[in-house]
């Protein structure tokens, strides 16, 4: 049996401390996803909050043969999809953008030269590509795990983050700003 | 790893998602406070023994039904259908007749006859205010005839 598995077992007799060493691997991954998605850095918090209550509450419905960060990923998707107040898939505004610039994503960028090509991908692709995205370049995830966790097919899964690909790449490759071209 | 995926993860670890003492502290003071829900007990599935049971109920009762079915008496006496006595449906007029008295010459009489039906007909004309067949005076015998148009 796996440190994980072990974990888990512990967790499902009530242990917090042993959930919290199993969520404690993802915790920080989570946050920073989630800072991706809400609206505001409270909200990233609450959202963090009652993914990791829901979890250890429904820990008994955890299916094994899933991997506990896929699940875990389902709930918190679930969860800011709720505060968003719109489903997933619901594509980005593009004309709200403008309000965005000091979300919780800008906030939390640590200083660079370069614009930070998560920002320019929250403005291009829509809530659901930007997560698969996320988690198959930030997260690792195989593209089965990121089809369960979006609760799609996986042709749908490749056919998306191909596409969200190459939608970066144009927009990376388009005529430089304003700022930039003048110097 | 191509250069894109390279920049994607980098730009990932570039975001500052370090958890604050005070979140901290919320998660595990929100944990300690939840109990975790039990998995619903899986529905007892009947064994064997109870279809058996209830088979036996099911052959038990059918044995019984048909029991109580055949020792019931097999000539029951017939329900008393004796109709009663038509009077006491037909209802009693009374017709108040009278027997015709004659006092003059029959055609004087049947001119007195038909003039005292002219006018009872005009009175039910009146109150009814319905049309009503005048007869002739020579078909008053009961012919039929066509009905008149009312002016």
């Amino acid at each position: 049996m796996s440190n994980e598995s072990a974990l888990i077992a512990a967790a499902k007799q009530g242990s917090v401390s042993a959930f919290t060493e199993l969520v404690g691997v993802y915790r920080e991954g989570l946050f920073r996803f989630l800072l991706t998605r809400a609206p505001s850095y409270a909200d990233a918090e609450d959202v963090l909050q009652d993914t990791m209550i829901n979890a250890y509450r429904y820990l008994h419905s955890y299916d094994a043969r899933w991997r506990f960060s896929t699940w875990l990923y389902r709930i918190a998707l679930n969860n800011i999809s709720r505060v968003q107040g719109a489903p997933a898939d619901d594509a980005v505004d593009v004309a709200d953008l403008g309000d965005e610039e000091g979300g919780p994503l800008e906030q939390c960028i640590l200083a660079s030269e370069k614009e930070n090509l998560w920002v320019t991908a929250r403005r291009v692709l829509s809530h659901e590509v930007f997560t698969a995205m996320w988690l198959r370049y930030a997260e690792d995830m195989s593209v089965n795990d990121i089809a369960a966790v979006l609760e799609r097919s996986i042709s749908w899964t490749k056919v998306n983050l191909m596409r969200a690909r190459k939608q970066l790449d144009d927009e990376l490759n388009r005529v430089p700003r304003t700022s930039e071209a003048y110097g | 790893m191509d250069k894109l995926a390279q920049r994607l993860r980098e730009d990932a670890s570039r975001i500052d998602a370090q958890l604050s003492p005070q979140l901290e502290e919320r998660l595990r003071a929100s944990l300690e406070n939840i109990t975790q829900e039990q998995p619903m007990a899986a529905p007892v599935r009947p064994g064997r023994s109870f279809w058996w049971a209830s088979s036996l109920t099911g052959v038990a009762a059918t044995l019984l039904l048909i029991a109580v079915v055949n020792l019931s008496p097999q000539n029951p006496e017939p329900a008393v259908t004796e109709p009663p006595p038509p009077q006491q449906f037909v209802a009693q007029f009374d017709w108040r007749l009278q027997p015709a008295v004659l006092t003059q010459t029959l055609e004087q009489e049947l001119v007195a006859i038909q003039s005292d039906l002219k006018k009872v007909r005009q009175v039910v004309r009146d109150d009814i205010g319905q049309v009503v067949v005048d007869v002739p005076a020579g078909q008053a015998a009961g012919t039929d005839t066509e009905p008149r148009q009312n002016p």
